[in-house]
């Protein structure tokens, strides 16, 4: 399938272009030392940092893989937002935030150099930094591989336009200009595609002509979950609420840096607290422009002709390419340009994202670490204008050693849960248990990363997995990655656990600040509810539920 | 030169843009009116949402 683009098209993404260089160089003039660059000098209002912790996350995955899910898995996506997501970024906010922006740290790494000991906030480090530009090079590449196939453009040209025009905006006005890029992506996702969606679903004849052509197992939210085989998704209950609600969620949501830096950025700690909740309200409403397009196309397809999937090089449905068909079969040149901009956003957003969290985590927790402790604000300056270089030729190279290798896409998710999952069962016992040991953290986090690879290599679904032998077979690799991210927690928490049982911890005077028990709750009873995160998290929770129940 | 860096009005003045265009765009298209009609309330949206933004930047708190 190939869309056909306008002059007024080219014209748009050229504006878009245009303005997203154009806040780089207006931002160039305030950057003056390495904090400005790395940390926007912890100055950015509310609703910038509450909409760039979403964005961030808001990137090609996001968009057009949950499109995807919608269509393969039904409304059991929305598991990855109202159970996966919600509940996380409310924890965050209530509990984590006072420690990440109370002990100052200025990275997740630093953080875990403050409560634990230097080999952890390396290891850490080490895998994020990886992780990071692996992940930018994939969004890089699934970027020019969509516009070489919906549009026929250049795969070369796509990555080198698109990662120097990320390069030229990060470079100028550091960690501020992606997140105000970021904010602006936003709107331009959410107005981009929600016209496309109602269009949609008025063609399909609203939420009822949903319900009538709509296979019905694809349109609840839980009533499927008493047995993997009796819902698309191939997951039980108890995979979905402690695999995906708690673990993978938690581990992504409150310890990956590349959303925690949003908040961290913020004027004060209750605006940083309050970031991720206030963040979780637009998260709520999401699926209605990510999800549901891969809902309505299953109706479209059983009233008319032309909504058809295409099929990838194994025969099988591309799923990937919801979006791309709903735009070429529902949007006129001149709102189609505003679309395929929504989209190059969403590739764009997430890789600046990941290119700024890998440029701060390089120049604080290895670079400062360990290779030039006292150097100058303006040294720093420089190293992380290098870092951002660096990260984007690795996610440059990154794009091009995926075009030749089909799983590291894959690859890349499974890193995601071996690192995260474990990280998260770290965190929870360094935050809220005081008899926590850095030794323990460590070989705690290595045993869990480690629990996580071997499992993987002895299960397999979907044919993948299962390089030493195969023990299990799930229903769905979703199944297969719930299940690793929990059995890896597991085994982190209590490795964590025994280690600390044996080992000295530390005083608990060094721990004030960095431990639930041992720091003093403020309680400002003077706050307006919706100023407290108390309240708003609750509101919010109360909200969820009631979404989850409506379409049980 | 401030005001250029209020988040809202770059939002905004993009908004403006990309919305001007396409309800210039719509009445010199001569596509069927279906796709006449999906250009020019998505411009007239945007071009809304684009003021709105400008003018939000114009009552912010110094």
């Amino acid at each position: 399938m190939k869309l056909q683009l306008h002059f007024i098209d080219y014209l748009i993404i050229a504006i878009y272009f245009l303005f997203v260089i154009g806040i780089g160089f207006l931002l160039k003039r305030k950057i003056k030392t390495g904090n400005d660059f790395l940390m926007s000098n912890r100055n950015i209002p509310l609703w910038i940092t509450s909409l760039a912790f979403i964005s961030a996350n808001l990137g090609a995955q996001e968009v057009l893989g949950m499109a995807a899910n919608g269509a393969k898995y039904g409304l059991y996506t929305v598991h990855f937002y109202w159970l996966g997501a919600v509940l996380a970024m409310i924890f965050l906010g209530i509990f984590m935030m006072p420690f990440y922006y109370g002990s100052k740290a200025r990275s997740v790494p630093e953080y875990l150099k403050l409560r634990f000991d230097e080999k952890t906030r390396t290891f850490n480090a080490l895998t994020f930094a990886a992780m990071t530009v692996f992940s930018s090079g994939v969004s890089l590449y699934a970027l020019a591989m969509l516009m070489q196939v919906v549009l026929g453009w250049d795969f070369d040209v796509s990555i080198w336009l698109a990662a120097g025009v990320v390069l030229i905006y990060t470079i100028l006005g550091g960690l501020t200009s992606a997140v105000y890029n970021e904010v602006l992506q936003f709107f331009l996702i959410v107005l981009g595609i929600a016209p496309l969606v109602f269009i949609a679903l008025n063609k399909a004849g609203g939420w009822e002509g949903i319900v009538q052509h709509v296979d019905d197992a694809k349109l609840h939210v839980w009533k499927g979950l008493s047995n993997p085989s009796s819902n698309p998704m191939g997951v039980d209950a108890f995979g979905m609420v402690f695999g995906l609600g708690f673990v993978l969620a938690f581990g992504y949501w409150c310890t990956d840096f590349l959303v925690v830096q949003r908040a961290l950025i913020s004027r004060s700690l209750n605006d940083a607290q309050r970031t991720p909740i206030i963040a979780a309200v637009p998260k709520i409403l999401m699926p209605l422009i990510v999800i549901l397009p891969g809902i309505v196309i299953l109706s479209l397809q059983k009233q008319y002709q032309g909504f058809a999937l295409p099929v990838n090089a194994n025969n099988q449905i591309n799923y990937n390419m919801v979006l791309p068909v709903l735009l070429q079969r529902l949007y006129p040149s001149g709102i189609l340009g505003v679309g395929i901009t929504a989209l190059i956003a969403s590739f764009m957003s997430g890789m600046a994202g990941n290119v700024t969290a890998f440029n701060t985590v390089w120049t604080f927790d290895i670079y400062q670490s360990h290779i030039k402790k006292n150097a100058s604000e303006k040294h720093y300056l420089y190293v992380g204008k290098a870092a951002t270089i660096f990260g984007i030729l690795i996610s440059i190279a990154t794009a091009y050693v995926a075009k030749g290798f089909n799983s590291i896409m894959d690859l890349l998710q499974l890193v995601f849960s071996f690192v995260n999952a474990p990280l998260f069962a770290t965190f929870f016992l360094g935050m809220f248990w005081k008899r926590t040991t850095g030794h323990a953290a460590f070989w705690g986090l290595l045993a869990g990363t480690s629990t996580a690879a071997i499992t993987y290599a002895l299960t397999t679904a979907e044919g993948k997995g299962g390089w030493i032998a195969n023990i299990h077979s799930f229903y769905s690799a979703t199944g297969q990655a719930f299940t690793i991210a929990w059995v890896s927690f597991l085994v982190c928490f209590i490795v964590t656990i025994l280690i600390s049982l044996i080992t000295e911890p530390r005083p608990e005077n060094e721990l004030i600040g960095l431990v639930y028990s041992l720091t003093p709750k403020q309680r400002d009873k003077s706050k307006v509810w919706y100023k407290n995160p108390l309240w708003l998290g609750i509101l919010i929770l109360i909200i969820t539920i009631i979404f989850n129940i409506i379409f049980f | 030169m401030d005001r250029l860096l209020d988040l809202r009005f770059v939002i905004g003045l993009f908004f403006l843009t990309v919305g001007a265009l396409l309800v210039v765009y719509t009445s010199f298209s001569s596509n069927d009116e279906q796709y006449v009609m999906i250009n020019g309330s998505c411009g007239a949206l945007f071009t809304v949402f684009g003021i709105l933004m400008i003018w939000l930047s114009r009552n912010r708190k110094e």
